[in-house]
């Protein structure tokens, strides 16, 4: 069998299923590890819990909505400024965060009529918004408050607002997975088909799993609304909760994030009918099959492919000049779910790198089947890793970047190692032809950094060079590139705008197609 | 002209000031060298406080989770606990202090943490770990009392509680500094090594700011140790900074080892610090050195620039921890400005009784609000509602109502993720009252430049 077993685990054996490398011949039949299981208690797991994986990644990106946590402040606090999900009306959902306020006397009495009162305030604190989700936290889940009364009574004597209610306390499930498949579920069984949308194109989707981390899903809109696709609803960033209650309209849910998401893909197109289509809004190749797809299903490949050819031909030049310069540069893949099947091949492909490591914190087996199959052999995969398994891969691995979270970025840095924000990114987007670049243009900003160069000298023993008052990253890059690639006129770094997002809110230019008579009528 | 102390009027929560105990908890115990402590409750618990912490630092800490899941919750999660700290002590062999932090989950259910440490004294300890020092150290906080404040000082004192033993009299004295930066801690201990007094800093993490290291070896931890938690008990006495974050534990020492306990004040400011040294001189017979004088003299000389000509009348909202709150409002007094709103982000019942708020209350004769169990929302309704202001000082998370309402704003407290390398410089001491002075007023200057307000001002001064 392929399974890894790390050095700093073999006083936990169970962890011996949980890592594996991808051997010469292997497949997933025998190269698979275990996943989404319990947490070894101790082991200093990366995970979350079910109330963030609900309230945190998918029910806060909602952009219109009151977000309000039912339990004591801590949740509410924690979870609040920790993400860059922005959204086109002023942030409302990164600036606010509303908590019940549970004490030691609502733990003993119950806290439903402190749920009334918060939920009246918070109404009044806010007379523009009528729209609120509510999150059962550990603590009220154990009182056994019933929330969906107190939002059902509310609703009664306010009938111009409209309630959410999620029980998904942190306990719920071996991670925030857990969440992620609880509000998929209380989503579609109680708000979708409760709003009846107002149809403008013969094509409609839902744009499904995706959370605008930097502005993701407005790239992603600007190529829809270049095909003249209607999109209904953005589950969840970006997203307005009236459009979601909707989500029943669409002819296709377009699917990006099937770790978080595919709950209600799943459950809508056994309910509605409506076809799941899986796609990649990450990298030039993945996307672009991604567009011909979605053109496909509705016969409109040739807006698909004007996108395409647009696109590669603005962008492919400048992502070309970093592939030359990443090429074989070892990665370390750690995200918290699908991006290890979202980038695995995509940034081998197209940027040169190799991916050394995959990991991931909270996916299931089906996200590390779809990783495996894409990662080159010997990379180490590895479920729901820990604190000593990190770094002694760090140590084995030694790559020269690793994508991941903040807080593990802080500990590849301390052993030289720089790293990417790979939930939130460093300077995304990343998603689009543009967005793409500017992954790559971060990945070589951070290898080729001249402070990073200067981190593994040490002064008291190494020669030190004296010859340069400076260094650039292209002076270190391009030391040992080939002359023809270094004076390409072809090849060209990035030098787009800091900020890509504003402008595409402020357009209007998009083409009218004329819809189909039946259909219009 | 009134100051006002009272509570917000709504019972719900809109943009929290404070976290909940179990993260003052943690937050206390990655200040001892060779702990690490487990949280019982869900991983969320752990997870997003040690990303709170990171944000804050940039710079990761371990910090161990029981994991607990649905079964635990509906049978209870004491075998849980069992597994983690074998877990723990089996691949950390250097820990030798777990503090076990309740959460709100766990107390809701009714885990007897107390009783499972006995057991696992007894049963794992013993005999698998014999020759091995391991503390394993009960801390109850339930997020649904306090705040990270008082789960900070409940913390504190219970670490003191377990360790402290009688011993030969030391000469030392002990530090209680609060929930503090490293750049605190620093200037802390340079003025009492200008005082030739030595301390048990409790918690020693001038470390947290840790280097890279050419070899990669370096790994950010507190440093208070075991032996210097135990010699708490015979210190010549103890000063505790903060009346919320570390009181308790001096009150404790007083009571049980008979340390004499002086608590407070926070020494923000020039007075509070002076104040602070002259506490240290009546307990340990050591005078104060030229060095100091001169030192007070560079931050008077500094301030003086400031205070007539930028600082007097600026009107100020404060948030965040008590102390350094109520430390801040009063340096601002000093500094002839005009603290109107302080904000308290919790419910303590020894508010009341802060001589610190009398004295406000006795003495401001400007109109003053002193709200507690506040939250952030209370400053926007204001500003909201007309109050003027010319400065914010709190913790990144109010940076919102700041950007909105285009009140300038400094950085202090806990978290200041939105500002780079905060955490390296302190606001106490003579050094802190200088950052803090030169700091406002240059956040003031941008502003003016920002907002061209008279910013022509600052062509000659």
């Amino acid at each position: 069998m392929p399974y890894h077993e790390f050095e700093c685990s073999t006083c936990i054996p169970e962890r011996k299923q949980h890592a594996v490398v991808k051997a010469p011949g292997e497949d997933l039949t025998s190269c698979l590890p275990l996943g989404y299981l319990n947490t070894i208690p101790g082991s200093i797991s990366e995970r979350g819990c079910a109330y963030c994986g609900a309230k945190h990644v998918i029910g806060t990106p909602m952009k219109d909505v009151i977000h309000i946590s039912h339990g004591p402040i801590g949740c509410t606090y924690d979870t609040w400024q920790t993400k860059r999900y922005i959204s086109d009306n002023g942030n409302f959902q990164l600036r606010y965060t509303f908590a019940t306020d549970v004490r030691e006397k609502h733990i003993v009495f119950g806290a439903e009529k402190l749920l009334k009162q918060n939920i009246i305030e918070a109404f009044k604190a806010h007379p523009d918004i009528k729209r609120m989700t509510i999150y059962q936290t550990c603590a009220t889940a154990l009182i056994g408050d019933d929330i969906d009364a107190i939002a059902g009574e509310v609703m009664e004597e306010m009938p111009d607002v409209d309630i959410f209610v999620c029980n998904s306390p942190g306990f719920a499930g071996p991670s925030q997975s857990g969440g992620h498949h609880k509000i998929n579920i209380a989503w579609v069984n109680n708000k979708v088909g409760t709003v009846e949308p107002e149809i403008t194109s013969d094509y409609v989707i839902n744009y499904v799993g995706e959370y605008n981390i930097q502005g993701d899903q407005e790239v992603m809109l600007d190529f829809f609304k270049r095909m003249g696709i209607q999109v209904l609803s953005t589950f969840t960033g970006n997203g307005k909760y009236d459009d979601l209650r909707a989500m029943h309209r669409a002819h296709l849910n377009v699917l990006e994030c099937a770790r978080s998401a595919e709950y209600i893909c799943n459950e809508l197109r056994v309910r509605y009918g409506i076809p799941r289509l899986d796609i990649d809004g990450f990298g030039f190749e993945p996307l672009s099959a991604s567009l011909r797809k979605i053109g496909l299903f509705f016969g409109i490949e040739d807006r698909a492919q004007a996108i395409i050819d647009e696109e590669t031909r603005k962008w492919k030049p400048a992502l070309d000049w970093y592939k030359e310069r990443l090429k074989g540069k070892k990665v370390c893949l750690w995200p918290g779910g699908s991006k290890l099947w979202h980038w695995a091949n995509v940034i081998e492909e197209e940027m040169g790198v190799r991916v050394v490591s995959v990991y991931t914190k909270f996916g299931h087996q089906g996200d590390m089947e779809k990783g495996i199959a894409r990662c080159s052999e010997g990379a180490l995969a590895i479920d729901d890793p820990n604190e000593l398994e990190g770094l002694e891969a760090l140590e084995r691995l030694k790559p020269d970047v690793i994508f991941t979270g903040k807080r593990p970025g802080e500990v590849a840095k301390k052993v030289g190692v720089p790293y990417l924000n790979a939930h939130a990114y460093h300077n995304g987007p990343y998603k689009g032809y543009e967005g793409w670049v500017r992954f790559a243009r971060d990945i070589y900003n951070a290898i080729y950094s001249p402070i990073h160069q200067l981190a593994s000298l040490d002064i008291s023993k190494d020669p030190i060079p004296t010859s340069h008052g400076f260094m650039t990253p292209e002076m270190i890059s391009d030391a040992g590139l080939d002359e023809a690639v270094r004076a390409s006129d072809v090849l060209r770094p990035y030098t787009g705008k800091a900020d890509i997002i504003t402008p595409l809110r402020e357009k209007t230019d998009y083409p009218e197609f004329p819809r189909r008579q039946s259909a219009a009528e | 002209m009134t100051c006002e102390f009272k509570i917000k009027d709504r019972v719900g929560t809109i943009n929290p000031i404070f976290t909940c105990q179990p993260a003052g908890a943690q937050y206390a115990s990655i200040g001892i060298k060779d702990c690490i402590g487990i949280v019982h409750g869900g991983q969320g618990c752990v997870m997003f406080v040690r990303l709170l912490i990171s944000q804050h630092l940039k710079e990761s800490f371990e910090i161990a989770s029981s994991s607990v899941h649905e079964d635990g919750a509906v049978f209870g999660a004491l075998d849980r606990v069992e597994q983690a700290v074998d877990v723990l002590l089996m691949r950390y062999p250097h820990v030798k202090v777990v503090p076990i932090i309740t959460t709100c989950s766990t107390e809701v259910i009714g885990d007897d943490v107390d009783g499972v440490i006995t057991k696992l004294q007894e049963e794992l300890l013993d005999v698998k770990y014999p020759d091995r020092e391991v503390h394993l150290i009960p801390i109850h906080t339930p997020s649904f009392v306090g705040s990270m404040v008082s789960g900070y000082d409940v913390a504190v004192r219970d670490f003191v509680k377990h360790f402290s033993k009688k011993g030969k009299p030391s000469l030392k004295i002990n530090l209680i500094t609060g929930w503090v930066n490293p750049g605190d801690v620093k200037e802390l201990k340079h003025l009492l090594a200008a005082m030739e007094v030595e301390a048990n800093v409790l918690f020693e993490i001038e470390s947290f700011d840790s280097p890279l290291m050419p070899d990669g070896s370096a790994v950010s931890h507190g440093s208070t140790t075991i032996a210097d938690l135990e010699d708490t008990a015979n210190a010549q006495g103890t000063i505790a900074l903060n009346r919320y974050e570390g009181g308790a534990a001096a009150k404790w020492l007083q009571k049980r080892w008979d340390v004499p306990a002086v608590i407070g004040p926070t020494p923000i400011g020039i007075r509070n610090t002076d104040t602070f040294l002259q506490n240290v001189k009546a307990m340990t017979g050591h005078p104060i050195p030229d060095s100091l004088v001169r030192e007070r003299g560079i931050a008077i000389d500094a301030i003086t620039d400031l205070t007539h000509m930028f600082l007097a009348d600026k009107r100020v909202a404060i948030y965040g921890n008590p102390d350094l709150v109520l430390g801040l409002a009063e340096y601002c007094l000093d500094l002839e400005m005009k603290p109107v709103l302080l904000l308290l982000g919790d419910e303590n019942a020894g508010y009341a009784e802060d001589p610190r708020i009398k004295a406000l209350q006795e003495n401001v004769s400007h109109d003053m609000e002193i709200v507690y169990n506040a939250d952030l929302f209370e400053l926007e309704q204001r500003l909201k509602d007309g109050l003027e202001l010319d400065l914010i000082m709190g913790h990144s998370k109010g940076r919102f109502v700041s950007m909105d309402y285009k009140v300038p704003m400094l950085r202090v407290g806990f978290p200041t993720y939105d500002r780079a390398g905060l955490y390296r410089y302190p606001v106490v001491g003579y050094a802190g009252a200088t950052w803090l002075a030169e700091q406002m007023a240059n956040t003031i200057f941008s502003d003016m430049e920002y907002k061209n307000n008279r910013e022509w001002i600052l062509n000659m001064w």
